[in-house]
C-alpha cells in the first residue's frame, strides 16, 4: 500500500479535489510538498508513490522536482540556507556573502554542517534583486526570505536557530 | 474535403503550400534549408532552441479600410517585425514574405550557435556522432569559427551514464533540445525519461526500473541532434564514413520494418564484413522512421560462433562434417526413395524465394508441404487481407480498428505505435483481449472477455446479429457502423492453431458483412509469430494439426528453418519415427541434433530476398555483408538437389526464383524485383544531408515494396469459411488453465545470441493471478513443477494483478513447450 495515501488520507483527498480528474497530473506540486512536510526532502519511494497517486511515470515527478530548488531530492540539514548568486545579486556582492557565510559554517555549497543543521545552497533569482545579497530560509516546513544582508545579521541569526534546535527538537 | 493552400514567398521562390504548414517546412519541401535542433517533424513544435529564427514579413493591412496597403508599383506593402521569429512555430500565412539568408539571419545563426557550444565538450574526435552530426555539421555551415567564451568556464558533466543497459548518456554533449522526452512521452507513450533541473544544470535523468524502460528506446539516439545519447552495442564501434550501407527488412515480426544495416570490413575479424549497427529505414506506410529495440539491437545471430558452416551426415550414432556434393547426393537419394512420402516443413523466417523452390521440389517429388506453427488463418488475407493501397498513417476520423487477441506492443510494437496513432488522430479504435494491453488506453472501446471466447466476441460485433450484448459491444458496434473503414488485428494471445483458425474465420465474416473488404485501408491483418508467416500461406504452405503423425508416417522429412522438436514434445517423439531427417538451418537446434543429414543455411543478411509482411507488402531485402563460406541460401540448396533429381529450379539468383514464382503465383502476376525497389518521395524529407532534420534514419532509395491485391480486391468471388466454435475452456478439479502469450523479448534462437538484451528478456516462468495462485496454491516467485501435456519443466510463479483470474499466462518461447490453451497441473513433489 501506498505509504504517503497511508499517512495523509485526508491531505491528499483535498489536493486532489481541487482538479478534474483527468487533470490530476496537475496535483504533482502540492503532492511533492507535502512529502517533503515529514523530512525536508522527497524520497526515491515518496517518487514513486506520487507516481502511482498520478498515474504518471516517476520520471515526470522527479522532472518537477529537479525543476525547483524548493524540492530536495536529497538529505539535507534541518536549515537549508538558499543564497541567490545571479547576476543581479552578484552585483551586490552575493559571491563574497556566500563565501563568507560558507567560512562561518565550515561547509562547501551544498554541505551540510555536522550537526546535521545547516546545508548551503546556491540558487537563481529569488525576485528580491534590489535587497541583495539575500537568501530565503527553508526549514521546519516553513520560508523566510532574509533580504540586505551581512555576516553579521547572518550570524545572529543562526545563533538563534541553533538556540531553538535545541529546546525544539523536533520540527513543529 | 479540400485543403485551403497558402501562398507565400521564401527567399523569393513562390510557394504554395496547405494552410497550417509550419515555415520550416514550407522552406524544407521547396529545398530551402532552415537549420533546426529541437523541431522534428514527426512532432509538435517548441521553440526552444532558436536555431531556426528567420526574418519574416506580412502584406499591411491599412486598419481604416481594411484594405492591402501597396507600394508606389502596385505591389503589396509588407512589414517585417523588429525581430526574427522562429520557423518552426510559425504557420505560413497568405502574401507571407521569408527571408533565411539575410545578415540579420546569419547572424543569430551565428550567435546561437555559438551559447550552444559555449558548453559544449567538442570531443568530435570520439563522439559516435561524429560524421552524421548535426550540431557539427550545422556549426560548420552556419556557426562562427572561433568562441568568445572561456574555455576554462565550460561546464563539465558527467560522461558516461548509463541510462539503463542499452542507452548511454553523455550529459555534456546534451543541448537540451528535448527531442528524446517529446518522443518518448508523445510518441511511444513511455515518458520514462525527464528533464532534471534546469539552466545549465539541466540534465536528462530516468527513473524506471530498469533505466529507460522503453522498447523504442533506440530511436532517440538517431534524432538526439548531437552524441549525447548513444546505443551501448555502437558506442565507439565505428564511424559513420567507415561503413557501407544495405538496405534490408527486420525479421523479427510480421510490420516488416525497413532497416539499414551499416557494416565495416574488421581486421579484428580476419577481414569478415561485421555489422556495426542496424538503423532505421523510411517507409512511411511500414514503420515511417521508426524501429523497435528488438530490431535494433537482435541481429547478432547473424553473426554468431555457433552457426552451422558445414553440411553434416549422421554416421554410425554421430554427426560428421561432410562435403556438399556428398550431402547433396545423399539428400536427392533418400528423397528420390521417398517420394510422396516425403514431407516439407519449413518455417516463416525463410525467404518467398526459399520457400517457392522448396515447394516446388516438394510437389515435384509427390510429397507434402507444411508451415511449422501454431497460428492459422493466413489464406483467408488471400481473400480478405487489407487492400492494396492500405496505409495506417492515413488513418484518423471516420476510420476504426478493431485488435482482437493481440498485445500488440510486445507481439508488433510498430504496429501498436501506428495504431496508437491512429487513435489518437481520431480513429475509432476497439480493443478486444482477455487481460488489459497497452492499448487499452487509446481505445474508444474495451471489449474483455474470457480465453475462449475470443469467436464468440468478434461474432458478436456483427450487427445483424446483434442481440442482447453488453454495453462494451454495443460501442463497439456502433464504433464499426460508424466508420468508413475498418481493419481488423487478429492475434494468437492465448490461442493455438484451432482458436486462431477459427478465430480468423470469425474475422472475415465480421468484415464481408459490414463491407469492409476488397479496398485500400480495409481488410484482415494477421499479427503472426514470424516475419515471413503471410510469404509461407501465399506459396501454400499451411500449419498441420496432425503435423505429428505426419511426421511420424513420414519417409523423408525436410526441415528448413524450423525446430519442431525443441518446439514441441510431441513433435520430437513423431520424428523419432521419421525415416529420415534433413535439417537445413542456421544453428545446431534440437531438430538438428536429431537429424540423418544437417545443410546450413545463409543468415538473411547474407543474401537477398523477399518477404511478404502481415499488411500483404512484399518488400526485398538485400545482401549486407559477404557470406561465410560454407552455408548456402535456402533456395540455392533445394534447387541442388532437385537438380540431382533431374528436374530443374532456378539456383543461381534470388531474383530469378522471384521471377519463377511470379509467374506461377496469381497474386504476385507481374511482380518484378525492379517494381520491389521503386521509391517515390516521402515526407518527411530525410537522409544523409540533412540529418538534422529528420535525425540519422535513412532514407529509401531501395525500395517501398509492392502490397499485394487480395482476391476481393481483384473482384474474385469470396469463399466464405465456417466459423467453427470454439470448445469451452474449463479446468477440472486439480488442474487450472495455461494459455500462451507472445512476449517480445523471449529466449528463441534468434535472440538469445543478443547478450545486451539478457536482462529484458523473459524468464521461465507463468503469470498467475493472485486469486487464481491461491485457488491452486502457489506463492509469488515461488519455483514448482509446471506440468503440461504430460512434460514436467521448473518454472517460477510471478503474480500479475492484470492476468485473468481464469488462467495462467505462459509466454511463448521461453523454454517451456506449449502450443496453445492447456491443462496444467503443479507436480506434487513427494517426501
Ligand atoms: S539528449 Fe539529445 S535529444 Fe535529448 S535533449 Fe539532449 S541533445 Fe536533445
Ligand atoms: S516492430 Fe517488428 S519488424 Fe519492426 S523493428 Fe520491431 S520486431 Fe522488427
Ligand atoms: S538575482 Fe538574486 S534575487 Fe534576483
Ligand atoms: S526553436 Fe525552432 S528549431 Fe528549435
Amino acid at each position: 500500500m501506498n505509504e504517503l495515501q497511508k499517512q495523509y488520507p485526508d491531505e491528499i483527498r483535498q489536493i486532489l479535489a481541487k482538479y478534474p480528474p483527468e487533470y490530476k497530473r496537475s496535483a504533482v506540486m502540492p503532492l511533492l510538498h507535502l512529502a517533503q512536510r515529514q523530512n525536508g526532502h522527497v524520497s526515491p519511494s515518496a517518487i514513486d508513490e506520487i507516481a502511482e497517486i498520478l498515474d504518471v511515470s516517476p520520471t515526470d515527478v522527479v522532472s518537477v522536482a529537479g525543476f525547483y530548488t524548493l524540492f530536495h531530492l536529497e538529505e539535507g540539514g534541518r536549515y537549508r540556507i538558499q543564497i541567490c548568486t545571479d547576476l543581479p545579486c552578484a552585483l551586490r556582492g552575493a559571491e563574497h556573502f556566500l563565501k563568507a557565510v560558507c567560512e562561518e559554517l565550515g561547509v562547501a555549497v551544498g554541505e551540510t554542517t555536522p550537526d546535521g543543521l545547516f546545508t548551503v545552497e546556491e540558487v537563481k533569482c529569488l525576485a528580491a534583486c534590489h535587497r541583495a545579497p539575500m537568501f530565503q530560509l527553508q526549514g521546519d516546513g516553513e520560508i523566510a526570505y532574509h533580504e540586505d544582508q551581512t555576516i553579521e545579521k547572518f550570524r545572529a541569526l543562526v545563533n538563534d536557530l541553533r538556540r531553538h534546535a535545541q529546546t525544539h527538537k523536533e520540527a513543529a | 474535403m479540400a485543403v485551403k493552400m497558402v501562398n507565400l514567398t521564401i527567399d523569393n521562390h513562390p510557394v504554395s503550400v496547405p494552410a497550417g504548414t509550419l515555415v520550416v517546412d514550407a522552406a524544407k519541401k521547396v529545398g530551402i534549408e532552415i537549420p533546426v535542433f529541437c523541431y522534428h517533424p514527426k512532432m509538435d513544435p517548441v521553440g526552444m532552441c532558436r536555431l531556426c529564427l528567420v526574418e519574416i514579413g506580412r502584406p499591411m493591412v491599412d486598419r481604416a479600410t481594411n484594405q492591402p496597403v501597396l507600394e508606389a508599383d502596385g505591389s503589396p506593402k509588407i512589414s517585417f517585425g523588429p525581430k526574427l521569429e522562429t520557423a518552426c512555430t510559425t504557420p505560413v500565412s497568405e502574401g507571407m514574405v521569408v527571408l533565411t539568408e539575410n545578415d540579420k539571419v546569419s547572424e543569430a545563426r551565428k550567435d546561437i550557435l555559438e551559447f550552444i557550444l559555449t558548453s559544449h565538450p567538442l570531443d568530435c574526435p570520439v563522439c559516435d556522432k561524429g560524421g552524421e552530426c548535426p550540431l557539427q555539421n550545422l556549426t560548420m555551415r552556419f556557426g562562427p569559427g572561433e568562441s568568445r567564451f572561456l574555455f576554462d568556464e565550460k561546464m563539465r558533466l558527467a560522461k558516461q551514464v548509463p541510462l539503463g543497459e542499452l542507452i548511454l548518456l553523455d550529459r555534456e554533449r546534451c543541448i537540451q533540445c528535448a527531442r528524446c522526452v517529446r518522443f518518448q512521452k508523445e510518441i511511444v507513450d513511455d515518458p520514462v525519461i525527464g528533464f532534471s533541473q534546469r539552466g545549465r544544470a539541466l540534465e536528462i535523468v530516468t527513473f524506471s526500473d530498469p533505466g529507460f524502460d522503453s522498447i523504442f528506446s533506440g530511436n532517440t539516439t538517431d534524432i538526439c541532434p548531437v552524441g549525447a545519447l548513444t546505443t551501448s552495442d555502437f558506442r565507439f564501434g565505428a564511424r559513420p564514413w567507415e561503413m557501407n550501407a544495405a538496405a534490408s527488412l527486420c525479421t523479427h515480426c510480421p510490420v516488416g520494418c525497413n532497416l539499414t544495416i551499416n557494416v565495416r570490413r574488421e581486421a579484428r575479424a580476419g577481414g569478415r564484413d561485421v555489422i556495426k549497427r542496424i538503423m532505421p529505414r523510411q517507409n512511411e506506410s511500414v514503420n515511417e522512421i521508426w524501429i523497435c529495440d528488438k530490431g535494433r539491437f537482435a541481429y547478432h545471430f547473424t553473426e554468431s560462433e555457433q552457426r552451422l558452416t558445414e553440411p553434416m551426415m549422421r554416421k554410425g550414432s554421430e554427426l560428421v562434417a561432410v562435403s556438399w556434393d556428398e550431402a547433396l547426393q545423399a539428400a536427392a537419394s533418400r528423397l528420390k526413395k521417398a517420394g510422396e512420402k516425403t514431407i516439407t516443413l519449413a518455417g516463416g523466417r525463410l525467404s518467398n524465394e526459399d520457400l517457392f523452390n522448396l515447394c516446388q521440389l516438394t510437389s515435384g517429388l509427390g510429397g507434402q508441404y507444411w508451415m511449422h506453427g501454431t497460428m492459422g488463418g493466413g489464406d483467408l488475407l488471400a481473400q480478405v487481407g487489407v487492400g492494396q493501397g492500405t496505409n495506417l498513417g492515413e488513418f484518423g476520423p471516420g476510420s476504426a480498428i478493431l485488435v482482437v487477441a493481440s498485445d500488440l506492443h510486445e507481439e508488433a510494437p510498430v504496429w501498436w505505435l501506428r495504431v496508437k496513432q491512429a487513435a489518437e488522430r481520431g480513429a475509432t479504435l476497439i480493443v478486444a483481449s482477455a487481460r488489459p494491453t497497452r492499448l487499452d488506453r487509446f481505445a474508444k472501446c474495451v471489449i474483455r472477455y474470457a480465453y475462449g471466447e475470443e469467436v464468440e466476441t468478434v461474432t458478436s460485433l456483427v450487427p445483424e446479429y446483434k442481440t442482447d450484448v453488453s454495453e462494451a459491444i454495443c460501442a463497439g458496434i456502433q464504433g464499426i457502423l460508424g466508420a468508413e473503414n475498418l481493419v481488423v488485428f487478429f492475434g494468437s494471445d492465448g490461442l493455438g492453431l484451432e482458436g486462431t483458425t477459427a478465430l480468423a474465420a470469425a474475422c472475415m465474416e465480421l468484415l464481408v458483412k459490414t463491407n469492409h473488404f476488397g479496398r485500400a485501408n480495409n481488410g484482415l491483418i494477421a499479427v503472426w509469430p514470424n516475419a515471413n508467416t503471410q510469404g509461407a500461406f501465399e506459396l501454400g504452405y499451411r500449419p498441420a494439426a496432425d503435423l505429428a503423425s505426419r511426421l511420424a508416417e513420414a519417409q523423408v522429412a525436410y526441415i528448413a528453418a524450423a525446430d519442431p522438436a525443441g518446439d514441441d514434445p510431441a513433435l520430437a517423439e513423431a520424428l523419432r519415427k521419421t525415416g529420415f531427417i534433413i535439417v537445413q538451418e542456421l544453428f545446431m537446434t534440437p531438430t538438428a541434433r536429431m537429424a540423418d543429414l544437417v545443410l546450413p543455411a545463409q543468415a538473411f543478411t547474407e543474401r537477398e530476398g523477399t518477404f511478404v509482411s502481415g499488411e500483404r507488402r512484399v518488400q526485398r531485402y538485400y545482401p549486407a555483408v559477404r557470406p561465410i563460406s560454407g552455408p548456402r541460401p535456402d533456395f540455392q540448396i533445394a534447387a541442388q538437389i532437385a537438380a540431382q533429381l533431374g528436374f530443374s529450379l532456378e539456383e543461381r539468383l534470388a531474383s530469378l526464383v522471384f521471377q519463377r514464382l511470379s509467374e506461377a503465383m496469381p497474386d504476385f502476376a507481374g511482380l518484378t524485383y525492379q517494381q520491389l525497389a521503386m521509391v517515390e518521395e516521402q515526407w518527411p524529407l530525410i537522409g544523409r544531408h540533412d540529418l538534422y532534420f529528420g535525425g540519422t534514419g535513412y532514407d529509401n532509395h531501395q525500395g517501398l515494396g509492392v502490397q499485394l491485391k487480395p482476391a476481393a480486391q481483384r473482384l474474385e468471388p469470396l469463399n466464405l469459411p465456417d466459423v467453427p466454435e470454439l470448445p469451452p475452456l474449463q479446468a477440472p478439479e486439480g488442474a487450472f488453465l495455461v494459455v500462451p502469450i507472445t512476449c517480445l523479448y523471449d529466449r528463441g534462437q534468434t535472440l538469445l545470441p543478443t547478450s545486451l538484451l539478457h536482462e529484458r528478456m523473459e524468464k521461465p516462468a507463468i503469470y498467475v493471478h493472485p486469486k487464481l495462485a491461491t485457488r491452486v496454491g502457489l506463492e509469488d516467485k515461488q519455483s514448482f513443477q509446471l506440468v503440461l501435456n504430460g512434460i514436467s519443466t521448473l518454472v517460477q510463479v510471478i503474480f500479475d494483478e492484470n492476468a485473468p483470474e481464469g488462467a495462467a499466462l505462459l509466454p511463448r518461447s521461453v523454454g517451456v513447450p506449449i502450443q496453445g490453451p492447456a491443462l496444467a497441473q503443479k507436480e506434487i513433489v513427494s517426501g
